[in-house]
């Protein structure tokens, strides 16, 4: 009997222990649904679950990098560049923000590019 | 004896599995990658916005130099005719037309007189010129047998160069004003010395497809982005 209540207060014990170290990760659920969605393309249901994340934890460089990169898939370059420069003043390190970012600064040149070449078409 | 045993356990397993299952579940939710890739379709700029139109009327290209085995207009016409019936949402047709020289492709009244109809449109139109060069060089190949690993021996190589200079036009129907233009000059070397003709041009027709295309009709690039967690 004594051998029992061991067993289950030690397997009580270990809940709070797992649970206390993942609350964080519980409470980020909406971040990690979100890339969920945007592996099977449901881009719309990602920007919604990273925008929840952000109303949550307003200073998860996570949810701000996930919905410039959802902003990006969409064309919508303002929004996705504000997005970037949110999460890099959040975790200026990251390397995998610098990289999203650097990629996504390649593509705007291209696009400044055309629209020159537009400019002097017309010219 | 041993039966009894046997069972025991048995039942002390089963007493576990309540507690083992909920524990596995809780510590797979809670573990999490650092980072996850996704590729994401990056919307290319278009340099028109050539959907708003309801027509685009290929006609023939201006070719300066005939290829040899092949009609190159024909199939610079046939090509560009089902690319863009892709991707184009309006009609695509063809107008038969005869050029004399390039300065018409600057005339504005030459294209007006061309009669489009009334529907906006625009002519997509060209100048070709597709030419082959053999060039020959001394190289140094591998030699064969294993006497000596870094003896090479001294060979005249050939390859076949292909270029293709297009200058592709689009231009207004009912202004006759070039829309937006675009020079290509594009090459390619082959080793192998029955390379044939049409098949280059194909290739290099595919590459100036790429460019043009892409900046009047739009499309997407397939890039890579990291998806991360806190």
């Amino acid at each position: 009997m004594h051998k029992k209540l061991t067993v289950y207060i030690f397997t009580i014990f270990l809940f709070v222990i797992i649970l206390s170290a993942c609350s964080t990760a519980i409470q980020h659920n909406q971040i990690q649904f979100g890339i969920l969605s945007a592996q099977n393309g449901l881009w719309d249901e990602a920007i919604f679950r990273w925008k929840k994340a952000i109303q949550h934890n307003p200073d998860s460089a996570a949810a701000h990098n996930n919905l410039a990169v959802a902003y990006e898939n969409r064309g919508m370059w303002e929004e996705a560049r504000e997005e970037y420069q949110t999460a890099l003043k959040l975790a200026p390190k990251n390397n995998y923000i610098q990289s999203n970012f650097e990629n996504f600064k390649k593509n705007l040149e291209a696009r400044e590019k055309v629209q020159q070449e537009k400019k002097d078409e017309k010219k | 004896m041993k039966l009894e045993k046997r069972s025991n356990r048995k039942k002390k397993m089963k007493r576990n599995s309540f507690l083992i299952i909920p524990l596995l579940f809780l510590v797979a939710s809670c573990s999490s990658v650092d980072y996850t890739r996704v590729t994401v379709e990056v919307p290319i700029k278009t340099v028109l916005d050539i959907q708003q139109l309801d027509e685009i009327i290929i006609t023939d290209f201006l070719i300066k130099k005939e290829a040899e085995d092949f009609d190159m207009n024909q199939e610079l016409v046939n090509f560009f005719t089902t690319e863009i019936k892709q991707s184009f949402k309006g009609t695509v047709t063809f107008r038969k037309t005869s050029f004399e020289n390039e300065q018409l492709f600057k005339d504005s009244s030459f294209w007006k007189n061309l009669q489009a109809g009334p529907q906006g449109a625009v002519f997509f139109t060209g100048i070709a010129e597709y030419s082959k060069e053999v060039r020959k060089a001394i190289l140094e190949t591998k030699k064969k047998g294993a006497e000596d690993p870094f003896s090479r021996d001294k060979a005249i190589e050939e390859r076949q160069f292909y270029t293709l200079n297009l200058d592709l036009y689009i231009i207004d129907a009912k202004t006759g004003e070039t829309l937006y233009s675009k020079a290509f000059k594009e090459s390619q070397g082959y080793e192998n010395p029955k390379q044939t003709g049409p098949f280059a041009f194909y290739e290099l027709t595919e590459r100036v497809k790429q460019k043009f295309l892409t900046n009047i009709l739009g499309g997407s690039r397939l890039q890579q982005r990291y998806l991360i967690t806190d």
